[in-house]
């Protein structure tokens, strides 16, 4: 009686226990407080002490011991495999192990082991297993949430027999709640990382976009800075602070906002156009600035049918129109004909009455003009209705403007050329100061760029000669710059003595001094001189060639007005067979007698034949930059691994550039130039290249290895097959296939029979239409 | 004739682990003896012996399917004699399962694991069941 009153009082203890665990486990969410509550119910339920828990740790292979009670070496941190000792089978089984007189039946192993190793077998190493060396009697339980391991809750004890089946199952209650509270724990801990890590990066993304803001912020201050700065100064012209100045910004300020037609009056290179540009960017109108040259429309004007005018072709209408709402300069206004300026006068009175009765859709322009104050005072220039003027001073009229001006020029062009330049020398400040400037500006701004293009220093020295005979190389004066690019320059010249026009190319070249340098002149001179000896007609004539102070080369060449390939069929499009036959034979000529003089031109592409008009006859092509040195070191060979190595080549003649040159596994000579060519004929044939390719190094595997496509594939104009059979026939990657010269490629050329020739009056009619400018 | 019943406090004594002597004979009627880790309770009427090695006594079951088991109780200091008749073999399934964990969980802890391995659960049906007096 005594014994089941004894039974029903422990379950009832054993209960409250329970459900006592059950609240206190729940009510927390930390870890160590769930594993004290664990262990200390195992001890109120058992009266023992010898209890682990281990959690699986990432990657699921090991557990590890978070938590113990009553051993005296087992501390918490210690590790074991999953699979290993009753814990790890529980972990790896999932299922709940009871072991009972374990002593023996290590021992029973531990024999077994010894009589294997005994008799030569192999066996595996005694694993370290956390829990009690000597224990009897071991309950190992997995906490799972569902399938999900999250660790081994594990009692022993020395003692045999020491759980029952009642004790398994309160063991087993208990597991469930700290498997539970556990994972509840972990889940917690994992959301409020992700919630510290997601405020972190938010703080970090606040603090981002705070300091882009705050960038921006900048930027677009100094933006406005420079805006404002534009439209107060906007370029040379209005900088500085003499006199002159002063009241040229006034006038500006004051004229901006007026309506009326304004004249500004100024001799030329004083910067009329720099000046309109202000009065529009103060006049706070939101329309155009349309700038207008009147010697280009009349020009253009020249070419409209007999007896029309610029205001009946609708020229200047069209003009005023993308105007509207803004401003419509007309620079140079003297330069029309007298009988034009009447028409725009006309043309303007009846602008000002549509006005005055309401407008129409254009009406809103404002007008500016500009002139010299020889032509105003000659009666030369429009008499614009009811006109405003100001007065654009001359540079020698301000010359305190000139160190502010030369500050702004300079800072300009060394940014524009990459030079570290820093400003002139005293000396030259003061030539500068002092010289009579009739140019005015604009020469001041070309000393300016001249020099900062040849220095090699971060100061500027400008010397007498530089300023009496402004720009020269050699025996010629540099006029103006027609073109620049990776190379050079080139720039249009006269002969101080013979007047005669020339064009200039400054090669850039930073060859230091020494061995090099001198080979590098060496190598020059005897190419220009070979060059200078080329007389076919077909080949651009060489004038001159030296190497000027500061290192670079330059020539000069016979100027040529027309265009280049390059840029006819970037303007114009594919060319018809018969055109093209007839550019490539002149080039074979030009390209035969330099071979015979072993000259090989090694870069002939669009951009080096130039289509000109010469005298009477049209599209008469020549072959620029012949042989000349380009910017190759020393005296090597122009070796396809130079070549690659240069980074202006790769930028734009890949495309042209026979396979040889690429793999430098046969000679460059009279085919490359010949593949060269046939690359050429093909662009102008189809507008496109022989390859298509997105990088420079892919271009050339392409001609090393690529056949390529015939033209007609790729062309929506029709071309002759013997054509395109001559050419396919020098774009063979082995030089010895293609056409054994250029005179016999001319021939096959000449043979190739076309629908209709291309004649002497068909290129004058092309170039009629297409560049008057240049035909007339 | 009625089924042996094996008595509820030979139970403990097995759960125990405790380990015993295992007496078989040839189909010519030559003894081996030997000693077993652990006999399992299965149920009243049956218990299972591990078969881990192809040693004499499983060639010996296979011949002739009767087998002594002697158990030492040492909590109430008597000994019990078995008398057994091998049923079947069984290589899965929960008592399987249940003998296989625990010899791997000592095997494994013991550089064993592999060796020291379950090959089957053979289940003998009790034929006889006789406490002895306890001689030490």
């Amino acid at each position: 009686m005594n014994t089941k009153a004894e039974a029903l009082t422990r379950q009832a203890a054993e209960l409250q226990i329970l459900q006592r665990v059950a609240a206190e486990i729940n009510a927390t969410l930390d870890l160590e407080e769930i594993y004290d509550i664990a262990l200390r119910t195992m001890d109120e339920l058992f009266e023992f002490h010898h209890a682990l828990i281990l959690l699986v740790e990432a990657g699921g292979e090991t557990l590890r011991v978070v938590a113990s009670r009553g051993y005296e070496n087992q501390s918490t941190g210690g590790r074991v495999r999953v699979g290993v000792g009753a814990v790890g089978i529980v972990a790896q089984r999932r299922k709940m192990l009871q072991l009972d007189n374990l002593g023996q039946q290590r021992a029973y192993a531990s024999a077994q082991r010894r009589q294997m190793v005994k008799s030569g077998m192999e066996v595996g190493d005694v694993a370290p297993v956390p829990g009690l060396p000597n224990a009897e009697s071991q309950i190992a339980i997995p906490l799972l949430i569902r399938d999900d391991l999250v660790g081994v809750f594990s009692i022993e004890s020395p003692k045999r027999q020491a759980f029952s089946e009642h004790d398994r199952n309160l063991v087993t209650i208990v597991a469930n709640q700290i498997a539970s509270a556990i994972r509840n724990a972990q889940l917690y801990d994992e959301r409020r990382r992700a919630a510290d890590a997601l405020q972190a990066a938010n703080a970090s993304l606040e603090a981002r976009v705070a300091e882009r803001t705050a960038a921006l912020e900048r930027e677009l201050r100094i933006a406005e800075d420079l805006l404002s700065q534009a439209r107060r100064r906007v370029d040379g012209p209005l900088i500085g602070d003499s006199a002159a100045v002063r009241g040229l910004r006034d006038s500006v300020a004051r004229e901006s906002t007026r309506t009326e037609p304004l004249l500004l009056i100024g001799p030329p290179g004083t910067g009329k156009e720099a000046v309109a540009h202000a009065l529009h960017g103060a006049s706070g109108r939101k329309g155009a600035f349309i700038a207008v040259g009147c010697a280009e429309l009349q020009t253009q004007n020249r070419q409209t049918p007999r007896g029309s005018t610029i205001v009946q072709d609708g020229t200047l209408a069209a003009k005023f129109e993308l105007a509207c709402g803004g401003t419509l300069f007309l620079n140079g206004v003297h330069e029309l004909p007298r009988a034009h300026q009447r028409e725009l006068e006309d043309l303007l009175k009846s602008r000002t009455r549509a006005q005055a009765s309401g407008g129409t859709r254009d009406t809103d322009v404002r007008l500016i003009a500009s002139t010299t104050p020889e032509a105003h005072q000659g009666g030369m220039s429009v008499s614009l209705p009811a006109r405003r003027e100001i007065v654009v001073p001359a540079l020698k009229d301000r010359r305190e403007d000139i160190p502010a001006l030369v500050d702004y020029f300079v800072r300009k062009h060394a940014r524009r050329f990459g030079k570290p330049v820093d400003g002139v020398s005293p000396e030259s400040m003061r030539r500068l100061e002092t010289y009579a400037w009739p140019g005015n500006i604009r020469e001041l701004e070309t000393v300016l760029e001249r020099a900062i293009l040849v220095t090699r220093g971060p100061i500027l020295e400008i010397d007498e000669e530089l300023l009496d005979d402004k720009l020269a190389v050699g025996s010629y004066r540099l006029i103006s710059r027609l073109g620049s690019g990776g190379m050079g320059e080139v720039w249009l010249a006269k002969h101080r003595l013979l007047a005669r026009p020339a064009a200039v190319k400054l090669i850039r070249q930073e060859a230091p001094p020494g061995t090099v340098r001198e080979q590098l002149v060496g190598r020059f001179q005897r190419e220009a001189q070979v060059t200078a000896r080329l007389r076919s007609p077909h080949t651009v004539q060489l004038y001159d060639f030296g190497v000027n102070d500061s290192g670079g080369f330059y020539y000069v060449m016979e100027l040529l007005q027309g265009l280049d390939l390059q840029d006819l069929v970037n303007r114009f499009g594919p060319q018809p067979p018969e055109r093209v036959i007839m550019l490539l034979r002149q080039a074979c000529r030009s390209l035969a007698e330099a071979h015979e003089h072993g000259l090989i031109h090694r870069d002939i592409k669009p951009a080096n034949l130039f289509v000109a008009r010469l005298g009477r006859e049209y599209d008469f092509l020549k072959v620029l930059d012949f042989g000349i040195v380009k910017d190759q070191p020393a005296d090597a060979d122009l070796t396809a691994a130079n070549r690659l190595s240069s980074p202006n080549l790769l930028q734009g003649t890949p495309a042209f550039m026979a396979p040889e040159m690429v793999l430098g596994d046969h000679p460059v000579d009279a085919q490359t130039d010949l593949y060269s060519l046939s690359c050429t004929a093909y662009w102008a044939l189809t507008g496109q290249l022989v390859f298509d390719a997105s990088t420079p190094a892919q271009m050339l595997v392409h001609h090393a290895r690529t056949p390529p496509p015939r033209p007609s594939d790729v062309s929506e104009l029709p071309i002759p097959r013997e054509l395109e059979n001559v050419l396919m026939q020098c774009l063979e990657k082995d030089p010895t296939k293609r056409a054994a010269s250029a005179v016999e490629l001319e021939a096959q050329l000449a043979g190739v029979r076309c629908a209709e020739p291309w004649t002497e009056d068909r290129a004058r009619s092309w170039w009629m239409m297409h560049v008057p400018e240049v035909a007339s | 004739m009625a089924p042996v019943r094996l008595p509820e406090e030979l139970r403990p004594v097995m759960d125990n682990g405790t380990s015993a002597l295992m007496v078989t004979c040839s189909a010519s009627g030559a003894p081996n003896a030997t000693v077993i880790s652990k006999v399992y309770y299965v149920d009243e009427t049956h218990v299972a012996l591990s078969f881990q090695f192809f040693n004499k006594t499983i060639k010996n079951v296979r011949e002739n399917p009767r087998a002594w088991v002697g158990l030492t109780d040492f909590m109430s200091q008597s000994d019990w004699a078995l008398d057994l008749e091998f049923e079947h073999s069984e290589t899965e399934g929960p008592i399987f399962d249940a003998m296989d964990m625990q010899i791997e969980a000592i095997a494994s802890a013991t550089g064993m694991s592999g060796i020291f391995k379950l090959r089957a659960a053979d289940i003998y049906r009790v034929l006889s069941v006789e406490r002895l007096p306890y001689q030490p």
